[in-house]
């Protein structure tokens, strides 16, 4: 029994009026038919390098394998609960203070870098002139002259530290 | 006359409030919400409430003098 869009039972004529193919009457073969004289096989050649640059573009796109740590010996994770892995560290190591074992001298450097400071100082230079404004007329509240006069101080710094 | 800045819920005030709330070395965030557009003082400072746990900080609004404009 033909599927949809395939020919009528027994052979006979197609059902699906929009089951025309838009290449002529040689669809299935690809191969475009029925332009004018010369243009076919324009059209073809076209369309197979089309195809074959497709093909170069699918080739190069990495997929993505079915097991991406497939050949890594991974240690299973544990959970908090878990015994510890390292029986000779105490659980304090990387704790600045008097706590047992390395202070945070012995953490990896460059991993966390605190921005809040470059964030700070972008923003008071931004925001300062108008602010310190702000601040002079005789509603401020006083909380708000501390806060200005602490953006002051901290920008005299950033600029004294580069 | 009152400064038109400082009334509640202000630019400024809102920047006093989260300054004076979240802490000076937050003040790049405390701007950023006092930017925000809260609907009312209320509503800012139970936000305020909510993030520290603890009410809001910073000028009072006895520091305005609330008139009719």
């Amino acid at each position: 029994m033909g599927g949809q869009g395939s020919g009528g039972a027994h052979g006979g004529s197609q059902y699906n009026p929009a089951n025309v193919s838009g290449t002529g009457g040689a669809g299935q073969s690809g191969n475009y038919t029925g332009f004018a004289y010369g243009q076919n096989s324009a059209l073809n050649n076209s369309r197979i390098e089309g195809n074959a640059a497709v093909a170069s573009v699918n080739a190069a796109t990495p997929s993505t394998p079915v097991e991406p740590y497939q050949g890594i010996n991974m240690p299973q994770l544990g959970t908090l609960f878990d015994k510890t892995t390292r029986p000779d560290e105490p659980i304090t190591a990387g704790v600045d203070g008097n706590t047992p074992g390395p202070g945070s001298e012995v953490l990896p450097q460059g991993l966390m870098n605190n921005t809040r400071i470059d964030e700070n100082a972008k923003i008071a230079a931004q925001y300062l002139p108008d602010l310190a404004m702000a601040a002079k007329s005789p509603d401020a509240p006083d909380s708000f002259k501390n806060f200005v006069n602490y953006l002051i101080q901290n920008s005299q710094s950033v600029v004294q530290n580069g | 006359m009152a400064d038109v800045n400082w009334m509640p819920g202000s630019l400024f005030d809102n920047i006093d409030k989260f300054a004076n709330s979240l802490g000076y070395q937050n003040s790049a965030i405390a701007i950023e919400l006092a930017m925000m557009s809260w609907k009312s003082p209320d509503e800012r400072d139970a936000f305020i409430t909510s993030i520290t746990g603890e009410d809001p900080k910073g000028g009072t609004e006895k520091n305005y003098i609330k008139q009719n404009f």
